[in-house]
């Protein structure tokens, strides 16, 4: 049995995680990775390899998990690292999806007027 | 009395508005944000999927919790059924609406995929106002009885029915 420092995340279905640095690293990294495949101009990209970067330097330069969970301001470590599997499978699909292109349809032109 | 205008709330949502358009431009035709301080993305029916999966997964927009499902009846225009899609996000503690249209004939993904929330709701939709969702998983009547024909949310469908009780 492992006893852990921290015994329970508190939250139902979340498991404690108990190298969450290099799981967070490998993570981000990957993330990294799959943007590299969409076009540099695409503010998808932009905005994500920012973020993404931000919170890496984060995990980098602090090594304690308390105070790194303060830092990111973002709940739980373990929510954090769920958070960061949803932005890897997130960047998957926009590369099939392409949403960077320019607008698919004009609606016609009375579709949006309110009041009718 | 009147509700207090809350500028700084009204200044975030235009600009998380903004910062959406410019990530899905193939997708967002419009956005407004109301007097009330509700943000509104209006979308064509191509980018229900990308962008449901995109509010509930970017770090910046989690918009993990689909509050309502609904649709909007209006005979007049060409696309008839305006789909309404509410969303909640816990971590930001914010709201944002998503509309798209369709009319009679043309079927609509189906967010089940994104949101499991969604199964009922597309249900809903379906008996009341006959919008097929495609690949939904047991797209049935719901709140109709089980002979019942006809879609009862229409506007076209008269208040006591065809049928005589």
């Amino acid at each position: 049995m492992f006893v852990l420092s921290v015994q329970t995340t508190g939250l139902v279905g979340l498991a404690v995680v108990e190298n969450p640095h290099e799981r967070l690293r490998i993570l981000y990294s990957k993330i990294l990775g799959v943007l590299q495949n969409i076009p540099k101009d695409a503010a998808y990209r932009k905005y994500t390899e920012q973020i993404i970067n931000e919170r890496f330097d984060l995990v980098k330069k602090e090594t304690d998990v308390q105070k790194l969970q303060d830092k990111l301001n973002s709940g739980h470590i373990e929510e954090v690292i769920v958070q960061a599997e949803n932005e890897l499978s997130l960047a998957r699909k926009m590369m099939q999806w392409k949403p960077w292109e320019p607008l698919v349809e004009e609606p016609p032109s009375d579709q949006w007027r309110w009041p009718i | 009395t009147v509700r207090p205008k809350n500028e700084v709330q009204q200044k975030q949502l235009c600009a998380f508005g903004e910062y959406v358009a410019e990530i899905l431009p193939k997708y967002i035709q419009q956005v407004q944000v109301t007097c009330f301080n509700e943000l509104e993305l209006l979308i064509h029916p191509d980018g229900i999927i990308p962008v449901l999966t995109f509010l509930r997964d970017h770090t910046n927009a989690q918009f993990k919790s689909l509050a309502d499902l609904t649709a909007v009846d209006v005979p007049s225009r060409q696309y008839r059924f305006e789909i309404v899609y509410n969303l909640l996000s816990l971590r930001f503690n914010s709201r944002i609406r998503v509309k798209t249209y369709t009319d009679e004939l043309t079927p609509v993904d189906s967010a089940v995929s994104v949101h499991k929330a969604a199964n009922w709701y597309e249900r809903e939709v379906w008996d009341m106002f006959g919008v097929f969702f495609a690949n939904h998983p047991d797209l049935r009547r719901i709140l109709t009885d089980y002979g019942f024909e006809g879609h009862p949310f229409r506007k076209d469908f008269p208040l006591s029915g065809y049928v005589e009780v």
